[in-house]
């Protein structure tokens, strides 16, 4: 008797870290353009949880036009958000960035609240482009794999969908990382992050680096955005909920770190598990945040500061 | 009107640059020779450092500053171009300060330095050239930089500038900061460099230093050239004299050698 209670004791924990682990991959991927916005070039974007949205409306668009399984809404949604990142950074943000008030000697706070106004701006203005375009009514990307589950045992299992969601955040995250080690592009990524005016000295246009930078953190939020569709209904206005989380995935994880994203979501997915699992539902949130504010208080950098 | 025989690479007529409305240099004007090395000598604030950013189009970009004035390139109109476009046509600098990208390693900032699309195929040779010149670089090549001493911090930096294959190269305050056996080390490297035909400009306090390294040299004091010469045909007395200004008469000038030589 005693015996069985503490296998279902490990039973629930198994089950906890395990579909915790699988939750902080899909986390890790909503929150890598907000880290790599930020660790590039110091943008806190806080229009990053509505470009989620964006992502998943478009999806559900093409889809409900096309018919075809939803992995291939990617082959739209992500270039259009590539796009649209570059563009808006080139055309927008680029302007009003803490580089653009120093260049223009203007004071480093205002420089820090310009593009935190520019943004919130830029969320209000999709979120209630969205309730014009789409409607106030739910919607979500309809498809079998939120149904089944892949068994490990007699009592462990895992979601499908959520495995697969991991699977695509580790490659995608560690494809980034080699990009940005290994490429021209990526070097001058980081080079421009470094020291904008010495960039240009090699011949990188810092606003065009720039530019690819959230073009990229558009496109991965973008393929974030599609799993969101794919895992829950969604609305106009469910983005903000979602930059929240971001905020606390990199906070854990160390700002600005792509790797840190990765751990800061596993840790906070397993701690909201677990939390969900020993103190009901309501616990779930509450537990993830009040990790959030104990690593603020006792490690602000994160795990993996860089 | 002057005939010398082969076409300046470079010439500067009549550059001023402006901090907002502050004149940091006004009536430069000066001309390069492919394989000249011209030094540029001066005290603190006379404007040499500016007069390296105007070449490289860090004063024409940006609310905050401007130049006036001519700048050609081989022949081409520069001044209005940004930095980018200034060393896709051949002049790298070596800024002052180093200003490495500190959390880039050796190699990424030598790599950095090869970003433009036409300096990527000479990549191996630059690189195998940089690491010949400067073997410690190879040694320490995944190190970050901001970890390494001033000295080795400036060969990273000369070598940034030579991965993009410059026809011009303009060193800013080399010395600067470094200590004495360090900066005999960059000087004599530095020579290496030079003898392969490059053309450079050095910006220099230590007029010593200068003086052995280039072909030519200019003084200047408070934003303007005030002597132009070759070594040997200036006595280092009138040299010393225009560093401080005419006011300093040539009784003085024995006192502040010293201070010159930094």
């Amino acid at each position: 008797m005693g015996n069985d209670n503490l296998y279902w004791v490990f039973v629930d924990l198994a089950n906890g870290v395990l579909s915790g682990a699988m939750l902080g991959g899909y986390y890790a991927l909503i929150s890598v353009g907000l880290a790599l916005n930020f660790g590039v070039m110091r943008l806190v974007n806080l229009s990053h949880g509505d470009w989620l949205i964006v992502a998943a409306y478009l999806a559900v668009t093409f889809l409900a036009a096309t018919g075809v399984a939803p992995f291939w809404s990617l082959v739209l949604v992500v270039p259009v958000m590539y796009a649209a990142g570059y563009f808006i950074q080139r055309g927008l943000l680029n302007h009003v960035s803490v580089q653009a008030a120093e260049r223009r000697g203007m004071s480093p706070v205002f420089g820090l609240m310009l593009p935190l106004l520019v943004t919130f701006g830029l969320s209000i203005v999709l979120s209630q482009g969205m309730l014009l375009v789409f409607s106030s009514d739910a919607a979500t990307i309809p498809n079998e794999l939120s149904y089944s589950a892949i068994r490990l045992s007699e009592d462990l299992s895992i979601s499908t969908l959520r495995f697969g969601f991991f699977i695509v955040a580790a490659l995608l995250l560690a494809g980034l990382s080699v990009w940005l080690k290994s490429t021209h592009t990526g070097r001058a990524i980081r080079a421009a992050s470094d020291d904008p005016e010495v960039a240009a000295l090699m011949g990188m246009r810092t606003a065009h680096v720039y530019a690819v930078a959230s073009g990229v953190a558009l496109a991965s939020a973008s393929i974030a955005g599609v799993m969101v569709g794919m895992s829950r209904s969604f609305q106009p206005f469910d983005g903000p909920p979602f930059l929240l989380m971001a905020f606390g995935v990199v906070i854990l994880g160390g700002l600005g770190s792509i790797a840190g994203s990765f751990l800061g979501g596993i840790v906070l997915g397993i701690v909201q598990v677990l939390a969900g699992t020993y103190f009901g539902p309501a616990a779930q949130q509450v537990g993830g945040y009040l990790l959030i504010l104990f690593m603020l208080a006792v490690r602000p950098q994160g795990l993996l500061a860089k | 009107m002057s005939t010398s025989a082969p076409e300046a690479l470079l010439r500067v007529t009549s550059l001023a640059a402006y901090y907002g409305e502050l004149r940091a240099i006004y009536d430069v004007s000066l001309e390069l020779q492919p394989g000249d090395v011209l030094a540029v000598i001066g005290a603190n604030g006379a404007g040499k450092s500016t007069l390296l950013k105007s070449l490289v189009g860090l004063m024409n970009h940006g609310e905050r500053s401007h130049i006036r004035g001519a700048i050609e390139w081989d022949g081409k109109r520069i001044e209005q171009l940004t930095p980018d476009r200034i060393v896709a046509a051949g002049i790298a600098l070596v800024p002052e300060g180093r200003r490495l990208f500190a959390r880039l390693s050796v190699e990424d900032n030598l790599l950095a330095g090869a970003y433009l699309p036409r300096c990527r195929p000479a990549i191996p040779a630059r690189l195998e050239e940089v690491y010949t010149l400067f073997p410690r670089l190879r040694e320490r090549r995944s190190q970050v930089v901001s970890q390494m001493s001033g000295g080795e911090q400036q060969m990273v930096a000369i070598g940034r500038a030579l991965m993009s294959s410059p026809r011009l190269i303009a060193f800013d305050e080399l010395s600067l900061g470094l200590a004495p056996a360090m900066v005999d080390e960059i000087y004599k490297n530095l020579k290496a460099v030079i003898a392969r035909g490059t053309t450079a400009i050095l910006v220099e306090q230590d007029l010593n230093r200068a003086l052995a390294a280039c072909t030519r040299f200019c003084v200047m004091l408070e934003g303007s050239i005030v002597l132009e010469g070759r070594p040997g045909e200036v006595s280092v007395d009138a040299i010393t004299a225009a560093y401080f200004g005419s006011a300093v008469g040539a009784a003085r000038t024995g006192a502040v050698h010293g201070v010159a030589r930094g």
